[in-house]
């Protein structure tokens, strides 16, 4: 079934248009008709590609969907994330386009930029130039990172100098009309020893909106540098959403990487965390809550490319209805990583007999003197433990619910954000059906 | 009340053959065999993989899964050769003139 798909709204001459409204610089513009030369050539992935064989998309028709000319004239979805927050910037986007953007004149005048990346790599181009070019995400990886490096609009750029440390949360959502498509890119660049928190998160008008993403993440977090990154994927459940994530941590850096995987019909996600430096460290957490006929697909790589690198991932999924999840998770021990501590998990709570979940878990060593463990582990809600719990005047509907919201609680405790954690339960105990 | 839909000419099956078509957003293979038409969810029930390139039986009226052989009955789409053991999704199959046509089974 792999096959190009001929599609005019993503044509060599729509394509052309496209390029004429961006007003870049040389360099960017040719980046993009090399990687648009490469999607017209690169084959849809299919079913019989390793990665793709648990995610089928043959539904997807990409000449249905057109990138976005004009942006809505307003906000068409509330954040979760921002409640309660006192922030140092804010971005809303729709549909890719910015609508609003701010960012505090004490961050601002210490050089820190945030706001539409198609706006400031314009105006600092020369500054972002080596960013761009050190390809974080190899937009040669399959179909959609060409697509997206070819064709990214709007975009979100969050840019710390050396030794700036932004001890207020910053925030952005992008959301997309029903139908519509997005194919925003967020690039965060943390030079040395630089701080800051950014709470992403995505989401569309209501919950069955349809609609398609591609884009990328590219994280760089600069030697001694700290960056917490959370990303709440919240589209409607008739979207598809097609994303690459990586961050590159540098010596003696760290990153808290929170994914929250709740939206869309259909999703397959690249989240690659490269220790690139010696001394990295990387905390990836992941909160994911399926029903219906959901289908989300996440692959994770920990890459440990210096020594005495330590990552630790803890992913934990909820099923319901006929939903699925494939978890796909990878340690990558490079040969000169010695002394590495790495360590992986995955957790399913399968809430319906009809649910699938598919739970791979990997290691790939090099080294011989290292620390890696892995594990998985899926299952029903132990009727031991709702026997307790109505032992103890709970019903059975309030003790599944409070076994639920106790399953996520591991992950929820390592996140250091309480606003993220608040929206995160209540975005999760909304979807909590009550079982009999 | 699913209704029936139109999913293919009956010239376009030849016997034994399958074809695959979308149906209200659904993968569904029309399958002709031993004189006979049938729909099936294209899933394997194994490992959620597509079934229409399987090998057709039509002496026993089944379709072998392509990625490990799983086998399915056109007829009801019983699960019967493992690593398969849940059913896929037959749908209800009648022809009007020369159209195959399909009533969706929504479990």
């Amino acid at each position: 079934m792999s096959q190009a798909i001929a599609s005019a709204a993503f044509s060599p001459a729509a394509f052309e248009a496209h390029l004429a409204s961006q007003n870049e610089p040389a360099w960017l513009r040719e980046r993009r008709q090399a990687s648009h030369a490469a999607f017209e050539e690169m084959p849809m992935p299919g079913m019989g590609d390793e990665e793709w064989m648990r995610t089928d998309i043959r539904l997807f028709h990409l000449d249905r969907y057109c990138p976005p000319a004009e942006a809505p004239s307003e906000s068409i979805a509330e954040p979760l994330l921002s409640r309660g927050v006192e922030l140092g910037g804010d971005m809303v986007r729709a549909d890719g386009h910015l609508l609003t953007s701010s960012l505090a004149e004490k961050w601002a005048s210490q050089g820190v930029l945030y706001g539409s990346l198609r706006v400031l790599v314009a105006e600092h181009g020369d500054l972002l130039r080596p960013f761009f070019e050190r390809q974080v995400v190899d937009a040669r990886y399959d179909r959609f990172a060409a697509l997206s490096d070819a064709w990214w609009s709007g975009g979100t750029l969050l840019y710390v100098p050396r030794g700036v440390v932004i001890d207020e949360p910053l925030h952005m959502i992008s959301a997309m009309s029903d139908g519509g498509a997005d194919l925003g890119r967020t690039l965060v660049v943390l030079e040395d020893g630089a701080e800051a928190t950014l709470l992403a998160e995505t989401a569309s008008p209501n919950e069955e909106a349809g609609g398609m993403h591609c884009g990328t993440v590219e994280l760089i977090v600069g030697d001694n540098a700290f960056l917490r990154y959370v990303n709440l994927q919240n589209w409607g459940s008739k979207a598809w959403h097609f994303s690459h994530q990586k961050a590159v941590i540098g010596r003696d850096a760290r990153i808290q990487w929170t994914i929250g995987a709740l939206g869309s019909r259909v999703a397959k996600v690249n989240q690659h965390v490269a220790l690139a430096g010696e001394g990295a460290d990387a905390q990836v957490n992941g909160v994911m809550f399926t029903e219906g006929k959901q289908h989300l697909s996440y692959h994770t790589l920990q890459h440990h490319q210096a020594p005495h690198c330590h990552s630790n991932l803890l992913y934990n999924g909820g099923l319901q209805d006929k939903s699925r999840i494939v978890w796909r998770g990878m340690i990558k021990v490079d040969t000169e990583a010695q002394l590495t501590d790495g360590f992986q998990r995955n957790d399913s709570l399968m809430l319906d007999p009809d649910a699938r979940s598919d739970s791979i878990p990997g290691l790939e060593i090099k080294a011989d003197d290292v620390r890696c463990t892995h594990g998985s582990t899926a299952g029903r809600v132990d009727e031991e433990m709702i026997f307790y719990a109505r032992c103890r005047g709970y019903t059975r509907q309030e003790a599944i619910r409070t076994i639920v919201a106790g399953f996520f609680q591991q992950v929820y405790d390592r996140i250091t954000i309480p606003s993220v954690r608040e929206a995160l339960g209540q975005a999760v105990g909304q979807r909590i059906r009550e079982y009999e | 009340m699913a209704e029936y839909l139109p999913a293919a000419k009956v010239s376009e099956i030849p016997d034994p053959g399958r074809l695959l078509v979308e149906l209200d957003d659904r993968l569904i293979v029309v399958l002709h065999a031993a004189g006979s038409f049938y729909a099936l969810d294209d899933i394997c029930t194994h490992d959620g993989g597509p079934l229409s390139d399987g090998e057709l039986d039509t002496e026993d009226l089944s379709i072998a899964c392509p990625r490990h052989g799983a086998k399915f009955s056109l007829r009801d789409g019983a699960a019967m050769t493992m690593p398969a053991i849940q059913p896929t999704v037959s749908h209800e199959v009648k022809i009007e003139d020369d159209t195959v046509m399909v009533k969706l089974n929504d479990s």
